[in-house]
C-alpha cells in the first residue's frame, strides 16, 4: 500500500510537563489511542530551542531535561485529527508538519514515480525484530550498503506506535517491540530499487519517503540549500531543515562535529538544533558498524536537526558548511508548517512546488 | 543538640547541591563550550571554601556543618570523574588532560589558598 501521508514532529523537553503527566508520555499515549501507523520518541543527546538554553549529555548538570522528539506518520486525515487533540497539551515544544509517502503492509513495494530526486528513506523495526536470525537492523543497513546508498543511521526510539500499536519500553522487559528508526540518504533510483528487497527482508515493512536536497556529501559541497521566499503564494509561512549526518569519530578542531555545531549555531542566535545520537550505521563505503564494549572513544553516528525561517537556513548552513569541510552528508527539507506557541485553527501546510535538483 | 546538629548537615547538605547546581548550570550554559568549566568553578571555588574553613579553626559543630555538610555537597567528585570520561570519549585528549591537570593542581593552591588566608582572620 502507498500512501500520500503527513509527518508529524515535536521537539520539545524530556522533563517538559502538560498537568500532572509529562508532555512525552501525553504526547505517546494520543498517539496509540488513535492507532497512529507509525511513531517514535527520540532522546537527543544535545541541543537548544527558541530561549537558547543549551542542553547537552556531556555536562551532568546541564543533561537535566534533554531534548526528545517525537515522529508520527500517517495519514493525512489522522495525523489531522491527532493535531486537534494535541492542541490540548501545554508545552508541546516546536511542532513541524511535513509531506511523506508511507509504504506498509505490501511486500511487492514498488517505486513511486516522482522518486527522481534525492531521496530519505526511513524504516521502522522492532528493536528485537530479526531478519535470518540477524538483527532486523543490522540487516537493513547491510542491504543499503550494499547497494550503494550514500548511508544510514539506526536511531533507538524509547516510546512509540508500530501499526496502530503502542509500544514502549520498560525497564524490565524484552521491549521487542518497541521501535527503531533507520534513516538513509540516497539517490532516488538506488532507493526505488532496494525498496522490493527491503519489502523481501522484513515481515510486516513499515517505510516512509521523502524528497530531499543534497547539499553536501563526505566534505563536498554539491548544492546550497535552495534560497525560499518566507511565504508562499496564498501567505503561508514556510521553513526549512537542514539534516547533518556525521559520527562521534567525525572531529573538527578537537571535538566531535556535532559539539561544535551545536556551539556555533547557538552563538549565532540560530532558532534552536537538536542532536540525535544513533546505535549504528555507515557512511559511504565504511561497513555498518556500531560501539564496542572495550574502546577508545565513541564510533557511533550523529544527526544534528537543524529548524529555521529560509533567510537564517542560509547562515546556518555557513557555519554547518565549515564544519563539515571533511566529513559528513548535509540534506535539506522545506518544511511546510511549523508553530512553537498556541497555533490559531490548527496548523495549515504551505503549498510550494520545490523545482527538481534544488531544494 | 545532637539532633539539632544533624537536621542542619541535612539542610546544608541540601543547600550545598542545590547551590553546586545552579552555579555548574550558570557557568556551563555560559561557555557553552565541551570542557567542563562548570564543575572546575565548582570544585576550585569548593576547595578555597573549605581551606578557608580549616584555616580558621573553628569549633566542632561549626567545622561540621560548614566543612563537611556544606563545602562537603557543593563540590564534586564523581562528576569531575564523569565528564573527564566524556571528554575521552569524544577523543577530547587536550581538554581531558587539562581537566584532571588544572583540578589537580590548582585545587592544591586553592585550598592552600584557603587555609593561609583562613589563618589570618
Amino acid at each position: 500500500m502507498i500512501e500520500d501521508c503527513l509527518k508529524l514532529t515535536t521537539y520539545f523537553g524530556e522533563r517538559h510537563r502538560t498537568g500532572r503527566a509529562f508532555v512525552a508520555d501525553a504526547q505517546l499515549e494520543l498517539f496509540g489511542q488513535r492507532e497512529i501507523a507509525t511513531s517514535v520518541l527520540l532522546r537527543g543527546a544535545e541541543g537548544f530551542g527558541l530561549k537558547h538554553h543549551l542542553r547537552t549529555d556531556r555536562l551532568l548538570t546541564l543533561s537535566e531535561d534533554l531534548p526528545v522528539v517525537s515522529v508520527a506518520v500517517d495519514t493525512r486525515t489522522k495525523i489531522e485529527a491527532v493535531l486537534e487533540d494535541l492542541q490540548a497539551i501545554e508545552h508541546r515544544g516546536l511542532v513541524t508538519l511535513e509531506r511523506a509517502t508511507l509504504l506498509r503492509g505490501d511486500v511487492r513495494l514498488r517505486l513511486p514515480d516522482e522518486l527522481h530526486e534525492a531521496t530519505k528513506l526511513t524504516v521502522y523495526v522492532g528493536r528485537q525484530e530479526q531478519v535470518y536470525r540477524v538483527p532486523a537492523f543490522a540487516a537493513v543497513c547491510d542491504l543499503l550498503h550494499r547497494r550503494g546508498i550514500a548511508g544510514a543511521t539506526v536511531l533507538l526510539g524509547v516510546d512509540g506506535t508500530a501499526h496502530g500499536q503502542r509500544t514502549r519500553a520498560r525497564f524490565f522487559g524484552r521491549n521487542a517491540d518497541v521501535p527503531m528508526m533507520i534513516i538513509a540518504v540516497g539517490s532516488g533510483d538506488r532507493i526505488g530499487r532496494v525498496l522490493p528487497e527491503l519489502g523481501g527482508l522484513l515481515r510486516r515493512p513499515l517505510i516512509t519517503l521523502e524528497r530531499i536536497g543534497v547539499c553536501k556529501r563526505n566534505g563536498e559541497l554539491l548544492e546550497r540549500p535552495r534560497a525560499l521566499p518566507a511565504t508562499d503564494e496564498h501567505g503561508m509561512a514556510m521553513w526549512q531543515k537542514l539534516m547533518v549526518y556525521t559520527s562521534e569519530r567525525a572531529l573538527h578542531d578537537g571535538q566531535p562535529i556535532h559539539r561544535g555545531l551545536v556551539r556555533r549555531l547557538r552563538e549565532s542566535g540560530a532558532r534552536g538544533a537538536t542532536v540525535l545520537r544513533g546505535i549504528w550505521g555507515f557512511q559511504g563505503d565504511r561497513v555498518p558498524h556500531g560501539d564496542r564494549l572495550l574502546q577508545w572513544g565513541r564510533h557511533v553516528p550523529v544527526v544534528t536537526i537543524i529548524i529555521d525561517a529560509p533567510d537564517r537556513i542560509a547562515t546556518s548552513f555557513e557555519i554547518v558548511d565549515e564544519l563539515t569541510a571533511e566529513h559528513g552528508v548535509v540534506t535539506s527539507e522545506l518544511v511546510p508548517a511549523l508553530t512553537d506557541e498556541e497555533p490559531r485553527g490548527g496548523l495549515r501546510l504551505a503549498r510550494y512546488r520545490v523545482q527538481p535538483r534544488y531544494m | 543538640m545532637i539532633a539539632i546538629l544533624w537536621v542542619g548537615v541535612v539542610l546544608l547538605g541540601g543547600a550545598g547541591s542545590v547551590l553546586r547546581f545552579l552555579v555548574d548550570g550558570a557557568v556551563s550554559s555560559r561557555t557553552g563550550r565541551s570542557f567542563p568549566y562548570g564543575t572546575l568553578v565548582v570544585n576550585l571555588s569548593g576547595a578555597v571554601l573549605l581551606g578557608l574553613v580549616t584555616g580558621m579553626a573553628l569549633s566542632h559543630d561549626t567545622a561540621l556543618l560548614a566543612g563537611t555538610a556544606a563545602v562537603g555537597s557543593y563540590t564534586t567528585f564523581s562528576t569531575w570523574m564523569f565528564e573527564t570520561q566524556r571528554l575521552g570519549e569524544e577523543r577530547q585528549t587536550r581538554g581531558l588532560a587539562a581537566n584532571v591537570g588544572v583540578s589537580l593542581v590548582v585545587g592544591v593552591l586553592a585550598a592552600a589558598l584557603g587555609v593561609s588566608v583562613g589563618g589570618h582572620l
